[in-house]
């Protein structure tokens, strides 16, 4: 492997089973997609194996907007090692996607005393290794009304 | 035979509390057998049940604990099994004792939880392995990110608050309370620092917003034990009042935290409670004492929450002015709990051994008067799967 991933010192995903490489590959193409239950509509995230809403199991791939709003957050002062340290304070965000389910990510781009739930965020990417990207949100302008 | 509540506590046993690293752990684990036998007045021969794990082995020792009981014990152990329930086990396991007492599948059955010597991962005496071992626990779609396991909790309390005013000073409260109680149990890990305040904890180091450090749960080492027989033994042996499961109950909801629909109201904490309150025949003003997770402070106050001890959001000021302490309306985790007892292993035994005492009437300065009934909520995860139990004086 390259540099890039032996430097790399945060943890990366292990054990994702190929059924939910997708979702992986689709951050990496910067146009994040989730599975959509093909019967009643859902989107599900994280990956699972059948609709949690119906119990449907065709499941699409699906775009989405990448929009929602600050549904909960924390700022972590105390990470779990030293390289998530480096970095702390950080903010871990859950956001409603305007699609109605929710994500779990970093928020940046926003000082933690200016955070309130309820604000309106969108997703970024950032290629942290040559084989993994992963998502942040960052604040997005008020949705036009 | 067949009920649960033909089953009884007999004897309990806790060794100190802290760091156990210079100690084997297979040794600490039988001081706890042969502690909890000795005060329940039961040989250790006489074990013939084992829930959960046994000494810590390798190979077949490790996935079949009771074959490697039953050769050093000379007779054949009738009942095993375990669940993986996190800090919910031992309520969880209760009740697997009592059903296999209540069933004729054991006479006396043991669990028994030990934490020491240089163990690794969320077992190691080394705060910052295991700090980085548990933050993992959450899955690669949460774990990327440097999420913790107070970072969980975190985003639970800072939902709560949003939706119904919660506090910092209120959860505090509970912290206070429980610390006091930890003063008076010469076992527990934190009982020595003495009383804090709700200043002390508010102005405590952050450690993930709203939750600051004496929100959190100790890491320590630590171990303890009980074991079960039936009221009639129990009863026999005449050294204490038994103390009975009247009531069981369990909820288990999620694993995905984006997979329910609210993170500060779970319906698995209400269904665990709703099923050990009808089994056992109760309200909620008829207990005296309770035993709720407490990893984190707000565990406490959503867990008395969701078992309906108040309404949804009125948590706050449940615990307010001491709403849990030893004099309070409710008086939750009297030894100290995870906060300041103990939070080793499959903690939830030191919550359970501590009803026990509280109903046996022997909590010494942390008596609550005239206890009869107790209700214990035992979380596993980020309130993900729940065990309620009613315990009773019998």
């Amino acid at each position: 492997m390259t540099t890039a991933t032996t430097e790399y010192r945060k943890f990366l995903p292990e054990g994702i089973p190929s059924s939910q490489m997708p979702f992986w590959e689709s951050l990496k193409a910067k146009a994040v997609k989730v599975q959509r239950c093909d019967n009643c509509g859902a989107f599900l995230y994280i990956p699972k194996d059948i609709c949690n809403k119906c119990h449907g199991d065709q499941l699409t791939w699906t775009p989405i907007s990448g929009r929602g709003e600050l549904y909960t957050y924390t700022v972590v002062r105390r990470a779990p090692t030293p390289a998530y340290q480096e970095e702390a304070p950080y903010i871990l965000a859950h956001v409603t996607m305007d699609e109605g389910f929710r994500m779990i990510a970093k928020l940046k781009g926003v000082a933690p005393e200016d955070v309130r739930i309820g604000m309106p965020v969108q997703i970024t990417y950032e290629d942290v290794t040559p084989d993994w990207t992963l998502m942040d949100f960052e604040p997005a302008p008020a949705a036009a009304s | 035979m067949g009920r649960l509540a033909d089953a009884a506590v007999a004897g309990v046993y806790q060794t100190k509390q802290g760091d156990l690293s210079a100690r084997p752990q297979p040794g600490v684990w039988w001081e706890c057998v042969r502690g909890a036998c000795e005060d329940a007045g039961i040989a250790v021969g006489d074990i013939d049940g084992l829930i959960g794990d046994g000494p810590s082995g390798v190979g077949l020792r490790d996935m079949m604990p009771a074959p490697g009981l039953a050769e050093l014990l000379g007779h054949p152990i009738r009942f095993h099994s375990r669940n993986y329930v996190g800090a919910g086990a031992t309520a969880a396991g209760l009740n697997l004792a009592a059903y296999a007492v209540a069933h004729g599948l054991a006479e006396v059955v043991l669990i028994a939880n030990a934490v020491a010597g240089q163990a690794e991962g969320y077992a190691s005496a080394n705060r910052d392995e295991a700090v980085a071992h548990m933050a993992k626990l959450s899955g690669p779609y949460e774990y990327v990110y440097g999420t913790t396991r107070v970072s969980d909790y975190a985003t639970l309390a800072m939902r709560h608050m949003h939706e119904y005013g919660t506090t910092s000073e209120q959860l505090a409260e509970i912290a206070v309370a429980q610390r006091h109680g930890a003063t008076l149990h010469p076992l527990s890990v934190h009982g020595h620092r003495g009383d804090i305040t709700v200043d002390d904890v508010v102005s405590s180091r952050m450690i993930a917003d709203p939750l600051h450090l004496l929100d959190c749960c100790s890491i320590n080492q630590g171990g303890g034990a009980i074991v079960v027989t039936s009221v009639d033994h129990a009863r026999s042996l005449g050294r204490h009042a038994p103390v009975a499961m009247l009531g069981y109950g369990e909820g288990h909801s999620h694993i995905d935290p984006n997979a329910v629909e609210s993170l500060s109201e779970y319906p698995a904490a209400k269904v665990a409670a709703e099923t050990a309150f009808g089994m056992a025949g109760v309200s909620r003003d008829d207990i005296d004492v309770a035993g709720v997770g407490d990893h984190f402070t707000i565990g406490v106050l959503m867990g008395l929450e969701d078992a309906g001890f108040c309404a949804k959001g009125e948590g706050g000021s449940f615990v307010e002015k001491g709403g849990t302490s030893l004099t309070g309306r409710l008086p939750t985790n009297t030894s100290g709990g995870f906060l300041s007892f103990s939070h080793a292993g499959i903690c939830g035994i030191f919550t359970l051994i501590e009803l026990v005492e509280q109903l046996r009437h022997e909590a010494g300065a942390r008596q609550v008067q005239d206890a009869t009934l107790a209700f214990l909520n035992a979380v596993g995860g980020a309130q993900q799967a729940h065990a309620a139990a009613i315990l009773g004086r019998v």
